[in-house]
C-alpha cells in the first residue's frame, strides 16, 4: 500500500494438499484466507516462503504461467465476450487450434450443464449460470490446482445449496485438486475432504470435517464451526493417556494425548446434552428460554452458575418443555472434548 | 502431472515487458510535449540571458497599453462569466424542471457552438452587425463600429461558451436529489420557493464553478478578440500581435505567463468548486424523475429563454450559411456555389491537411491516453502520479499559451520541428490528451480489477489482457475521445496559429486570413464545411466504430 504501513495478513502458513483433494480454508473475514488464495494464484507476492506444486517451486513464476485456476467471488466474466468465448479465453491466449477450442470448450460447458447457452453474454445469465461459466472457464485450462474464492456468496440461499452439491459432485468426478475459501462453516463441512480453520492470519487446525467439529484444537475453532458449551473444569488425575476432569461437581474420564494443565475447558456440543425428567439425570437445571426452529428445538438451561445450550430434534417429542421448567440433563461422554483453559484474547 | 515437469522454477522475463518498456517512452513524450514548452515560456519570460530577472514581465507591465489589456481581459471575463452563467442556469433549469416542448431540439441547438470554430460566431456577428452588416448597415442604415470592442466580444463569447456552462449545470440539475425538492413541495413550498430555498443553495458551488469555467474560456479565446477586438486589446490578442506583428518572443512569453497564471489558478479553483458540487448531489441518481413545473406562465417563460437563445444561435449559423451561398451577402443576394467551389479548390490543401493531421492527432492522443490511463489506474509504475498531473495540465492552459510554447520550444536545435506536420499533430494531441487520459482512467476505474486478474489467471500477459479484455471494454470511451480530439483539433485556432507553416496550412487560420482579406463568402463556405464535417464525424463515427458490446444483447 502506498504510504501505508505494511501489515502481514498471513504468517507461518503451511498447508499440504494431496492430488485430487478438496481442502477448504475456513475463517472469519479478514483472517487472511483470501490472501493465501491470491498468493497461490500469483496475484499477490509473498514476502517469504515457497509454494510447491508437485515439488516444483512456483513462487517466482508469474501469475499467468502458473496454471492455477481461480473462480472469483464476483465471477469476473468478461462482459463483452459470449459464454463460449469466456470459456475459450485461456485456449485463445495459447493460440490453440479452432478444432481443439471447440472440443474442449464444449466439454467444459457440458460438464457444468451450460452447453446450450454458449452464445449468450454474461449479462443475459442468472447468477447461478454465471457461476457455472466461471467454473467452466477455469476448468478449460486444465489447472493443476483449482482455487475458489467464496464462489457461492453472491447466490441466494436456496441456489447456494444446489450449486454446492453440484460443485462437490463435479470435483469428485473430475478429480481436480481444489482449494476453497469460505467463511460459511456449512459450506466447508459439506464440500471438503479437509478443512483448514484460519484465524488472525494463522492456521489453527487442519483436519477432516468430523475431526474439526468433534475434536477442535481451540475454543475459536470449536465456536467457528458450530455452537458449543465450554464448561470450565479441573483436571484431577492424569495417568497413561487418561485424564479425569471434574465439571459441575461430577468427574468424567477422557483420553488425553498430551498432559493437561489443571484448568481445562470441556467442550460439549448442544446436541450432546440429553434432556430428561428432573431427578432422573446427573444434572438438574431450569429452562430459561425455548426457541422453536422447525426441525429442532433449542433450549437455554441454567445449571448452577452456567447457562447451557441444548438441542433436540423436534420430531417425536411426547412432552413439551417450557420456560421455567426443571429438567434433568445428561452429557454424552463420547461427544465431549477437553482443551487446556486458555486466556481468551 | 506431465505439464509440470517442463516448468522452469525461475522467473520468466515476460511479465509485461512491452508495457513496462513503453512507460519511459510515454513519460518522455509527455515531458517533451507538455512540460518542456511550458518551461520554455517560463524561462523566456523570467530569464534575460542566463540571469533570472523577470525583466520581460516587468517591461510588459510597465507599458500602460498592456495594463489596459490586462484590465480588459479581466472585465471581459467577468462579464462573460456572469452573463453566461445566468443564461446557462435559466436554460438548464428550463430543460430539466419545466415542462417545455421541443427539448431535444433546444438541447441540440444549444450545443452547436461547442463543436464550431469560435471564430464562426465572430464571422456571423460581423456579417449581421458589422460596419457593413445586414442589420446595422442594410436594414438600419447605420455606419457603426459598436460591434468591434467590448460589447461585440461579450456577445460572441457568451454565445460561444455558455453551452459549456449549460452542460455542466444540466448534469448538476439532473443529479440533484429529487426527493429534496419533493420534500420541500410536500411542506407547502411552491416551485419558485423550492428553487430559491432548496435547489439554488445546493447549486451555489456549481454556479460558481460554471462562472469560473466561463471566465477561463473568455481568457483563453483568441479568435474573437482578433476579429472583434477593435481597439479593445486583451491579453491573448496582444500575445498574437507581439509574436506575429513584432516578432518579440520575450514579450510574447511574458504576456503568456500573465495569461497562464490566472488561467491555471481559475482551473484549479474550478476543480475545487466542482468537487464540492459532488457532495451537494451525492444522493442523486440520474434516473430519479424530477417534478416538472407545468404552470403556463413558467412554460412560456422557459420557451422564451430556450427558444430565444436557440433562435439567436440558429440565426448565426443561418447567416454564415447564407453568406456561403450568396454572391455578396446582403448586397448581391443571388444564389451561387462559387464560394464553395473556391473553398474546395483554393483551400483544399488546408482542408485535407486539417483532416489528416486531426486524424493523426486523434490516434496519437487515443494511444497515449489509453497507455497513460493504464499506468495510472492499473500499475504502480514509479512517477505515475506526476505523469497523470502533467498530462492533465493542458486543461488548465489557454490554447494560445500551448501554441506559443510549441512555437518557442521547437524552433531551435536539437528539436527543430517548426514547419513540420509533426509539431501540429503534437500541439493538437497535447491539447486533447487530458480528456483522453481522464476518460480512460474513469472507464478503467469502473472495470473491476478481477477482470484483469481473471485474464492473468487464465494465462494472459498484461499486454494480452489490455488488448483482449480492457481495450474492447474501453472502446466506446476511446472512440468518443478520438472524436473529441478530432473536433477540437479541426476547430481550434489559438493552439495552432503559431505553428502553422506554408507547408501545412489549416482550416481555422485560413478562415481567419480570408476574413482579414475580406473574402467573407469563402470564409463562410469554409466554416460551413467545417461544421458539416464535425457533425458528420460526431454522429457518424460512433455508429460505425463505437458499437458498444452491450448493444449485441
Amino acid at each position: 500500500m502506498p504510504g501505508g504501513r505494511t501489515i502481514s495478513a498471513v504468517r507461518d502458513f503451511t498447508l499440504r494438499v494431496a492430488p485430487g483433494e478438496f481442502v477448504t480454508l475456513l475463517g472469519p473475514s479478514g483472517c487472511g484466507k483470501t490472501t493465501v488464495l491470491r498468493t497461490l494464484a500469483g496475484l499477490e507476492q509473498p514476502d517469504a516462503g515457497e509454494i510447491l506444486v508437485d515439488g516444483h517451486p512456483i513462487s517466482r513464476l508469474p501469475a499467468h504461467r502458473r496454471r492455477i485456476g481461480l473462480v472469483f467471488q464476483n465471477y469476473a466474466l468478461f462482459p463483452h465476450m459470449s459464454v463460449f468465448e469466456n470459456a475459450a479465453y485461456s485456449l485463445r491466449i495459447r493460440n490453440a487450434s479452432e478444432e481443439s477450442v471447440r472440443a474442449e470448450v464444449a466439454a467444459a460447458l457440458a460438464a457444468v450443464g451450460m452447453e446450450t447457452l454458449g452464445a449468450r453474454l454474461p449479462s443475459q445469465l442468472s447468477g447461478g449460470q454465471q457461476q457455472r461459466v466461471a467454473l467452466a472457464r477455469a476448468l478449460v485450462m486444465k489447472p493443476d490446482l483449482l482455487l475458489f474464492d467464496e464462489p457461492l456468496s453472491n447466490l441466494d440461499a436456496k441456489l447456494r445449496l444446489q450449486v454446492r452439491s453440484e460443485l462437490r459432485r463435479l470435483q469428485k468426478q473430475l478429480g481436480t485438486t481444489s482449494l476453497y475459501v469460505t467463511h460459511d462453516q456449512d459450506e466447508a463441512m459439506s464440500l471438503s475432504d479437509r478443512i483448514a480453520v484460519m484465524n488472525g492470519g494463522q492456521v489453527e487446525q487442519v483436519g477432516p470435517p468430523e475431526e474439526i467439529y468433534a475434536r477442535p484444537a481451540s475454543l475459536f475453532v470449536a465456536g467457528f464451526v458450530g455452537q458449543v458449551n465450554a464448561l470450565p473444569g479441573r483436571a484431577t488425575r492424569q495417568a497413561s493417556g487418561h485424564v479425569a476432569v471434574e465439571i459441575l461437581g461430577r468427574t468424567y474420564s477422557f483420553a488425553a494425548e498430551r498432559p493437561l494443565p489443571q484448568d481445562v475447558l470441556v467442550l460439549v456440543r448442544p446436541e450432546a446434552i440429553l434432556l430428561g425428567e428432573a431427578g432422573t439425570a446427573p444434572f438438574e437445571g431450569v429452562v430459561e428460554d425455548v426457541e422453536y426452529r422447525g426441525d429442532r428445538i433449542e433450549y437455554r438451561i441454567r445449571v448452577r452458575e452456567m447457562v447451557l445450550v441444548a438441542l433436540e430434534a423436534a420430531l417425536g417429542k411426547s412432552r413439551r418443555v417450557a420456560t421455567g421448567d426443571r429438567v434433568g440433563l445428561d452429557l454424552v461422554e463420547s461427544a465431549m472434548h477437553v482443551l487446556p483453559a486458555q486466556r481468551e484474547p | 502431472m506431465a505439464g509440470l515437469a517442463a516448468r522452469p522454477g525461475v522467473a520468466e522475463p515476460d511479465r509485461g515487458w512491452l508495457l513496462a518498456g513503453l512507460y519511459p517512452l510515454v513519460a518522455a513524450m509527455v515531458a517533451l510535449f507538455i512540460a518542456y514548452p511550458l518551461v520554455e515560456i517560463l524561462v523566456r519570460a523570467a530569464f534575460v540571458g542566463e540571469r533570472l530577472s523577470f525583466a520581460p514581465i516587468a517591461k510588459v507591465l510597465a507599458e500602460p497599453y498592456n495594463r489596459q489589456a490586462i484590465y480588459n481581459t479581466l472585465s471581459l471575463g467577468l462579464t462573460v462569466a456572469v452573463a453566461g452563467t445566468v443564461l446557462a442556469t435559466l436554460y438548464a433549469y428550463a430543460m430539466t424542471r419545466v415542462d417545455v416542448p421541443g427539448k431535444r431540439c433546444w438541447h441540440f441547438l444549444a450545443l452547436l457552438p461547442t463543436i464550431s470554430p469560435p471564430i464562426l460566431m465572430a464571422l456571423s456577428l460581423i456579417l449581421l452587425y458589422g460596419r457593413r452588416g445586414l442589420v446595422t448597415h442594410e436594414l438600419l442604415g447605420l455606419q457603426t463600429t459598436f460591434l468591434y470592442g467590448y460589447w461585440g466580444l461579450v456577445a460572441a463569447q457568451v454565445l460561444s461558451y455558455f453551452p459549456f456552462a449549460y452542460l455542466l449545470l444540466l448534469n448538476l440539475f439532473r443529479g440533484l436529489d429529487a426527493s429534496l425538492e419533493e420534500a420541500a413541495g410536500t411542506m407547502g413550498a411552491h416551485p419558485g420557493k423550492v428553487l430559491t430555498t432548496v435547489s439554488l443553495p445546493l447549486l451555489v458551488p456549481g454556479l460558481a464553478s460554471a462562472c469560473v469555467l466561463l471566465f477561463g474560456y473568455s481568457f483563453a479565446d483568441l479568435g474573437n478578440p482578433l476579429l472583434l477586438g477593435g481597439d479593445f486589446p486583451v491579453l491573448s490578442s496582444q500575445i498574437y500581435l507581439a509574436i506575429i506583428g513584432q516578432f518579440d518572443m520575450s514579450k510574447g512569453a511574458a504576456l503568456a505567463v500573465l495569461l497562464l497564471l490566472p488561467a491555471a489558478f481559475l482551473f484549479f479553483l474550478q476543480k475545487r468548486l466542482a468537487s464540492r458540487t459532488a457532495h451537494a448531489s451525492v444522493g442523486g441518481r440520474a434516473s430519479v424523475r424530477h417534478p416538472q413545473v407545468s404552470h403556463p406562465a413558467a412554460r412560456v417563460a422557459a420557451l422564451v429563454v430556450c427558444g430565444g437563445t436557440a433562435l439567436v444561435i440558429v440565426m448565426q449559423y443561418a447567416t454564415v450559411l447564407a453568406a456561403a451561398i450568396t454572391r455578396l451577402f446582403g448586397i448581391d443576394n443571388a444564389l451561387t456555389l462559387r464560394h464553395f467551389e473556391a473553398a474546395l479548390t483554393s483551400s483544399r490543401g488546408a482542408l485535407v491537411d486539417t483532416i489528416g493531421l486531426g486524424v493523426a492527432a486523434a490516434t496519437a492522443a487515443a494511444v497515449l491516453g489509453v497507455l497513460i490511463a493504464y499506468y495510472v489506474a492499473r500499475t504502480r509504475a514509479f512517477g505515475r502520479d506526476a505523469l497523470d498531473f502533467i498530462a492533465s495540465l493542458p486543461l488548465a492552459i489557454p490554447g494560445t499559451v500551448i501554441g506559443l510554447g510549441f512555437a518557442l520550444a521547437f524552433n531551435h536545435r536539437p528539436l527543430l520541428l517548426t514547419g513540420t506536420a509533426f509539431i501540429i499533430v503534437a500541439a493538437f494531441a497535447a491539447r486533447a490528451l487530458p480528456y483522453s487520459v481522464r476518460s480512460g482512467v474513469a472507464s478503467l476505474q469502473q472495470l473491476h480489477r478481477s477482470l484483469d486478474e481473471a485474464s492473468t489467471n487464465l494465462g494472459a500477459t498484461h499486454e494480452q489482457t489490455l488488448w483482449r479484455v480492457l481495450l474492447p471494454l474501453l472502446r466506446p470511451a476511446v472512440v468518443a475521445g478520438m472524436i473529441f480530439t478530432f473536433t477540437r483539433s479541426v476547430t481550434t485556432l489559438s493552439a495552432v496559429i503559431f505553428v502553422v507553416s506554408p507547408h501545412w496550412s489549416l482550416v481555422t487560420p485560413t478562415i481567419l486570413s480570408q476574413m482579414d482579406r475580406g473574402d467573407l463568402g469563402e470564409a463562410a463556405a469554409l466554416s460551413v464545411i467545417v461544421v458539416a464535417l464535425v457533425l458528420i464525424v460526431i454522429h457518424g463515427v460512433p455508429r460505425l466504430f463505437a458499437r458498444d458490446w452491450r448493444e449485441r444483447a
